[in-house]
């Protein structure tokens, strides 16, 4: 069902989500803020390589899913092992399992609808208030008021959590889906959530996560985004990283038509590490344009970003990262690497690593690199038997492997192996080494 | 020290800021109109393509934005400003005949002595208009053309207006075309088919009045096979309000030929240093901007390379060094718009006592240019807590046949090497400053001798009080 982006519309969602009153505040305030802020203009630094007329809504309305439907279990395939797991429709609840075993412990893993009814007071603090504002711009102004479901991690001080916990938001119907995350893991606490967001959607997905990850706590991330359709997707991911506490992230893109992403790290306490992982594929005329920010705050703060891009078609990618360091955070670290592949004679990268440092003593670097497949190194590949589309996939997978080689979850990996094959018109993965062996042992045999 | 001044300089001291009494022939009024800018074009005695160039330049000028990023210019009141001083009524061409308080300038800023080491030419910009000019015979025998632009506009009208403006139109920038509106002075030179200036050719610029813009417009030709180095010195005196600096360059080198300018900037610090430098380099040419930037309040100047023909190179070198109140904003831009062009961008810069250095800059290669190959590297040191760094690449590949790189750090003098040196019984002060020298050598080496002195001397001034 769709809706106006009205009063109305946000009265019915407060009523779908039953949260509690100051939510309903907040939402009604950013509705104000929605109807007043304009786009941003796209001769802004940060819109000018997208245009935010091409993420507009215009003729869209709020996708106002009441119950999930079965189909949105399809996106945990291959990633759902045997620990809990969440599948969600538009927002709304599809499926949930395993969430009774982690209450026992104390943590709350649910959708975001439940949590405004049973957890409200969790909520409070950091819901729409720790990483992400409505009154940043129109997007998140329209994020906070139209938010349609979502899900909520709570893992209580000191509990650690071996298993990842699996996600998937299934996106379909033609209008807006705003999903949002909110993780909060409390003192020295530890968990790994894996999300991914598929489905045959055509409207407009604007995505909000907040991570705040407080004093010695360790939070892995995982945003996995193969959406079929030719879904515009906006998104703001940003994390707050406590004293000594560390944060992993991989975003990890390959479906969707135009995709702006803002994935950013605030390290606000001495101690804080991020590791920042990014894995981007686009094809036909699909367009990526992805801002980081490595935010240091405060001093003895790490950072380490990698983001990989690879490009086929007429596909353009856009990177833009930022190392910011504060007055005062003396001891940074900081490293940022951008590498972008294009595999066609059309496809467009624009690069550009950017630095801010205001403090003295520090170590800050980054490095960014705009290259193509080598000849030679595909005839290397191709003298030992390989078909070119085969020694072209290969080389893609070693491109990616970087990233992959530094992902703990083995399922997020396959994961990304197999997109990589799709992308490839691949019918496997070639399994990189081990499965170079086997091929090479095939080709032998058939000689 | 001697007394505290907001500069941090002791200006009993400092050689190089010092000021004269004014002394001028002709005044233009403050601000910008349309009658200013006709009044310079008749002063000038221009012809009417001049006339209409400046005019519409002007109309250009009035519709421009400021640019939304960088540095904040808005503190510039373009109604402040003087637009055009004429220091004499006509072009000397001898020392002696130069009156004697510009003598005086110049006796301190060592022209006669750069004269006696047999500089190929002495170009001397004082306030608006060159002064003094000379030559060496030789290469006017050699059909070497080295005049300033307004010179050249009534000497050399069909080559001034083949290429003026071709390579900076004035809709490029708002700066650009204030520049084109009033500009005045400037070198104009033209280098035909494979001659080779071996003694570069040198002009010194100087601003003298407050609030005095200067506008000057440089103009160079190289034609295929030939040779030619430019360079660019500007030292200025110290005042206390805010002055506007805004030249334009253009370059053409072409096929095969060689070119390179070097700019050793050194504005007094309240100067607005918003300068467009660009050159265009055609089949197998090779373009070279060696850029230190060490003065003004705030520089915004990114030379850049348009390589249109195959084959065609550009190397951008770039030393910044921001004290306290300064922001440098320097960087570069290569094109690639043709296939198998190489370039190469190092920029280094240093910050100091709350100053802002940093480098911005864009890489792009267009559809077509295979082959094409690019590399930028830019390091910073930041020498106290106070002081700031940025680093602005942009790179925008349309093509897939390319490489290109970009690296940067940013780091502290490291204790260890400061220990190290002071291990060997070198002074605190010292070893800082020769760690400061080692780190901007790939530069400075790059620099004609004396320039490289300079530079090293103008960097030992700057690093003066930096420990303890």
């Amino acid at each position: 069902m769709r809706e106006a982006f009205d009063r109305a519309t946000v009265d019915r969602l407060a009523e779908l989500w039953q949260g509690p009153e100051w939510l309903r505040q907040r939402r009604q305030q950013a509705w104000e803020l929605f109807r007043s802020l304009p786009l941003p203009p796209s001769t802004h630094e940060a819109w000018r390589r997208t245009p935010p007329e091409r993420l507009a809504w215009d003729g869209l309305g709020p996708v106002l899913q009441e119950r999930g439907d079965e189909v949105a279990q399809q996106g945990l395939e291959g990633l759902r092992g045997d620990g809990p797991a969440l599948a969600l429709h538009n927002g709304a609840v599809a499926g949930s399992w395993g969430a009774e075993r982690l209450r026992q412990a104390g943590v709350v893993f649910c959708d975001l609808r439940t949590a405004a009814r049973e957890w409200p007071d969790l909520l409070e603090p950091f819901l729409f208030r720790a990483g992400l504002r409505a009154e940043e711009n129109a997007f998140t102004a329209q994020h906070v008021a139209f938010a349609t479901g979502g899900v909520f991690l709570y893992v209580p001080a000191g509990v650690e959590l071996e298993e990842p916990l699996v996600v998937a938001d299934w996106v379909d119907g033609e209008g807006l889906v705003a999903p949002h995350t909110l993780v909060v893991l409390e003192p020295r606490s530890r968990a790994t959530l894996v999300q991914r967001r598929t489905g045959p959607g055509t409207g407009l997905v604007n995505l909000g996560v907040e991570l705040v990850v407080r004093d010695g706590a360790q939070l892995g991330y995982a945003q996995l985004q193969d959406l079929r359709g030719p879904v515009r997707e906006f998104g703001v991911v940003r994390a707050r990283v406590g004293r000594d506490a560390t944060v992993r992230t991989l975003v990890a893109s390959f479906g969707a038509s135009v995709e702006k992403l803002f994935v950013e790290s605030v390290l606000d306490s001495p101690g804080g590490s991020s590791e920042m992982l990014g894995a981007f594929f686009a094809d036909d005329a699909q367009h990526y344009d992805v801002h980081t920010l490595q935010e240091h705050q405060a001093p003895h703060t790490a950072s380490d970003l990698l983001y990989k891009v690879a490009l086929l078609g007429s596909a353009r990618s856009v990177f833009a990262g930022l190392i910011r360091v504060h007055p005062g955070a003396q001891k940074t670290n900081a490293f940022q690497s951008n590498r972008n592949l294009l595999l066609s004679p059309d496809a467009r990268a624009d690069s550009k690593p950017e630095l801010e440092i205001m403090a003295n003593d520090l170590r800050c670097t980054h490095g960014s690199a705009v290259s193509r497949l080598e000849e030679p190194h595909l005839f290397y590949l191709q003298t030992r038997g390989l078909t070119r589309q085969q020694a072209v996939h290969m080389i893609v997978e070693g491109f990616f492997s970087e990233v992959l080689d530094r992902l703990p979850v083995e399922r997020v990996r396959w994961w990304l192996e197999q997109k990589v094959a799709e992308k490839m018109g691949a019918e496997a993965p070639l399994g990189r080494v081990a499965a170079l062996r086997g091929l090479l042992e095939e080709v032998a045999q058939r000689r | 020290m001697a007394t505290a001044n907001p500069l941090g300089i002791d200006l009993d001291q400092y050689q190089w800021g010092f000021r004269m009494p004014e002394n001028y022939v002709f005044k233009s009024r403050k601000g910008l109109s349309r009658e200013v800018v006709e009044e310079i074009s008749y002063l000038k005695g221009e012809p009417d393509w001049m006339r209409a160039f400046r005019l519409h330049s002007l109309e250009v000028f009035f519709k421009k934005p400021l640019p939304t990023w960088g540095p904040d210019l808005s503190v510039i009141d373009f109604d402040d400003i003087y637009y055009y001083i004429k220091p004499t009524d006509r072009q000397a061409r001898s020392w002696d005949e130069l009156p004697q308080e510009i003598r005086d300038t110049y006796e301190r800023l060592g022209i006669p002595e750069a004269e006696r080491k047999f500089l190929a030419g002495v170009g001397a910009q004082y306030e608006s208009e060159v002064v003094y000019h000379s030559l060496k015979e030789e290469w006017e025998k050699l059909g070497v053309i080295f005049v300033d632009t307004d010179t050249a506009v009534k000497q050399y009208p069909d080559l001034v207006r083949e290429y003026f403006g071709t390579v900076v139109p004035p809709e490029d920038n708002k700066f650009a075309a204030l520049n084109s509106a009033v500009w005045s002075g400037g070198s104009f030179i033209y280098v035909p088919e494979g001659v080779k200036v071996e003694i570069p050719l040198q002009a010194y610029f100087r601003i003298n009045a407050e609030n005095v813009g200067q506008f000057e417009r440089t103009l160079i030709i190289v034609e295929p096979g030939a040779y030619v180095h430019y360079v660019e010195g500007c030292t200025a005196p110290i005042y206390t309000t805010d002055s506007l600096h805004s030249a334009v360059v253009e370059i053409i080198v072409k096929e095969g030929a060689r070119c390179r300018y070097t700019t050793i900037q050194n504005w007094s610090k309240n100067v607005y240093n918003l300068v467009t430098k660009r050159a265009v380099a055609y089949r197998d040419a090779t373009m070279e901007w060696v850029d230190g930037n060490l003065g003004s309040k705030i520089t915004m100047k990114y030379p850049s390379v348009y390589l249109v023909e195959p084959g065609a190179k550009a190397e951008i070198l770039s030393v910044a060094f921001a004290g306290a109140g300064q922001h440098q904003d320097p960087g570069g831009k290569v094109i690639h718009a043709a296939p198998y062009t190489q370039s190469s961008i190092v920029s280094k810069s240093i910050s100091k006592d709350g100053g802002r250095a940093g480098y911005r800059g864009l890489v792009k290669v267009y559809k077509g240019a295979r082959g094409s190959k690019c590399a930028v590297r830019c390091d910073a040191l930041i020498l106290d807590d106070r002081s700031r760094s940025d680093t602005y690449p942009t790179m925008e590949i349309d093509e897939e046949d390319v490489q290109i790189t970009h690296e940067a750090t940013v780091s502290k003098v490291s204790d260890e090497q400061l220990f190290y040196l002071m291990s060997r019984g070198i002074q605190e002060d010292e070893a800082m400053n020769m760690i400061v020298r080692g780190f901007i050598e790939p530069i400075a080496k790059e620099l004609p001798l004396e320039y490289a002195v300079e530079l090293n001397r103008l960097i030992a001034l700057e690093m003066e009080g930096s420990v303890g």
